[in-house]
């Protein structure tokens, strides 16, 4: 079954350092071009949340994660109905930016990996 | 993720036991009963926490492992002590320490197992507990009887527990590292705590010896009512309680002599309430023997309007034992006290808990006589009596009512 988190080059770019600084700058010019960060949104809100396992991961975020995401939607929709950014004090600075749904989305396919790999599992008597 | 900063002592000290079963146990018994919890709740929690996700194994993995070997992993909350015990075929004790020490020293506490996981069944827990007015009046027993420390309730109150939170959850944790212990039965004491100390990662936190500080326990006694008219029977204590543990003996055959259950099964039974206890009621004495306090009393459960009939006659029973036990009835009490003492140590829990102790206390009850018992019973008569009612508190009686 494929998961909204894909395929991606990018764990093998980051683990070698001659290539991670070569793409560094390209590929901050290219976050910050995406414009969603205009929008007051992150990254992680952009995953497409209509999955089981996306589902359970939103479940681990602390009230407060939660609330600050229907926040930045709420916002965003917003902004979407008037065809217009926002205004630059809203924007989501590139420290912000941070990936926090993504190490839940992990922890939760390790699991059922984990989970599949028991149900699975031969046993032998020694 | 290590929580404690308690001092690692080299291999632990283990008592051992032999049992007629075929298999073995381990038992670790931290000093994180519902005595030692800072919040209400917290003991419960933190016992419903055992065995998930630590530094080696999953949740499911420990689980599966366990299912896998043949072996039972679980977790009791007493009020000075939780025990989490794993029992397992005699060959397996590698696996089952390593799990056991693995849980001590690296448990994760997550709060999505928190949330998934362990909520859930403490609130199961905590609900069957508001549906049962005997369990509730031994709950408030104890709270009526000891307030704090010892009068903490072993179980969380439903509307309490989300305020319990990881901080006081691994809080505890470290409070009960302290003063922990560590018994096996069937099992080799230095294999065992060599494979203990084995499994303990190097900077991670160990048993101690040092016990956490509590409050001593002082007995206050009173008496409260609960209505609940959800439920279709009643229940009433009534006790007494007591800090010398000298007494601790004699209220065992106390509560041998004073208790109605037969030894030979659908007979009427031989003692002080054999036939007098109105129908409809079941009454059962209990001895509750902490490290500084003992709770001793009878609990009666079944119909409210006879329930006051019944708790009369208890009381009777008690005075008259008060003013004297006849020979035969005081070697019938001290050898059924005996018998139940001994067969309480067949657990793993009771043996952790009693240890060595439990030997030297048997031989002690058993060569009681009828003077010792008469006075440790016209002493608690002396004293303030504990008593709970729960149920139809307007047929319930009062303790006055009943003689107390």
């Amino acid at each position: 079954m494929t998961s909204p988190m894909g395929f991606s080059l990018s764990p093998y770019i980051k683990n070698t350092p001659a290539l991670a600084r070569a793409c560094q700058s390209a590929g901050k010019w290219y976050a910050g071009a995406m414009g969603y960060r205009r929008m007051g949104l992150k990254y992680d809100d952009l995953i497409n949340e209509e999955h089981d396992d996306i589902q359970r991961a939103l479940g681990r975020l602390t009230p407060r994660e939660t609330y600050d995401r229907s926040f930045r939607f709420k916002r965003a929709f917003q902004a979407s109905v008037l065809h217009k950014d926002l205004p630059k004090e809203q924007w989501i600075p590139e420290e912000q930016d941070v990936r926090y749904l993504t190490p839940h989305i992990e922890d939760v396919h390790k699991e059922e990996a984990e989970r599949a790999k028991w149900d699975t599992i031969e046993v032998e008597r020694k | 993720r290590g929580y404690a900063t308690a001092t690692t002592d080299s291999a632990p000290k283990v008592a051992t036991f032999k049992s007629a079963k075929p298999t073995a146990s381990v038992t670790v018994l931290l000093s994180a009963g519902s005595r030692h919890e800072a919040k209400p709740g917290v003991a419960h929690v933190l016992s419903n926490f055992a065995f998930k996700r630590n530094a080696k194994h999953s949740a499911l993995g420990t689980v599966r492992q366990a299912e896998l070997y043949g072996g039972v992993l679980s977790s009791t909350l007493t009020r000075e002590h939780l025990a989490l015990t794993a029992e397992f075929l005699p060959g397996d004790e590698a696996f089952f320490i390593d799990l056991l020490a693995s849980h001590i020293s690296t448990a994760q506490y997550t709060p999505y197992e928190l949330q998934e996981l362990v909520y859930p069944s403490v609130l199961d827990e905590a609900r069957a507990v508001q549906l049962s007015p005997a369990t509730r009046a031994l709950e408030l027993a104890h709270a009526v009887a000891f307030r704090r420390g010892l009068g903490n309730s072993l179980f969380a109150d439903p509307d309490a527990v989300h305020a319990v939170g990881i901080p006081d959850i691994a809080t505890l944790h470290t409070t009960g590292l302290g003063g922990a212990s560590l018994s096996a039965t069937n099992l080799d004491a230095a294999a065992v705590a060599e494979l203990f100390a084995a499994s303990l990662p190097e900077d991670a936190p160990s048993l101690s010896s040092t016990a956490p500080v509590v409050p001593v326990t002082t007995y206050f006694g009173g008496s409260t009512r609960i209505a609940d008219f959800h439920a279709g029977s009643s229940a009433v204590f009534l006790g007494f309680g007591t800090t010398t543990a000298a007494a601790v003996p004699a209220l065992h055959a106390l509560a041998a002599h004073i208790s109605p259950a037969p030894a030979v099964k659908w007979s009427a039974g031989a003692g002080p309430l054999a036939g007098k206890l109105p129908g409809g009621i079941h009454a059962e004495t209990y001895v509750f023997p902490y490290s500084d306090g003992t709770l001793f009393g009878t609990l009666l459960r079944g119909s409210p309007a006879v329930l006051k009939d019944g708790a009369q006659a208890v009381v009777t029973a008690l005075k008259d034992a008060a003013g004297g036990l006849g020979k035969e009835a005081a070697q019938r009490a001290a050898a059924k006290a005996k018998f139940t003492l001994l067969g309480a140590l067949e657990s793993p829990l009771e043996q952790a808990q009693l240890g060595e102790r439990a030997t030297a206390q048997v031989e002690t009850v058993g060569a009681l006589d009828g003077a010792a018992i008469s006075k440790v019973a016209a002493e608690l008569l002396k004293s303030k009596a504990t008593f709970t009612a729960v149920g139809d508190v307007h047929s319930l009686p009062y303790a006055d009512e009943v003689g107390l």
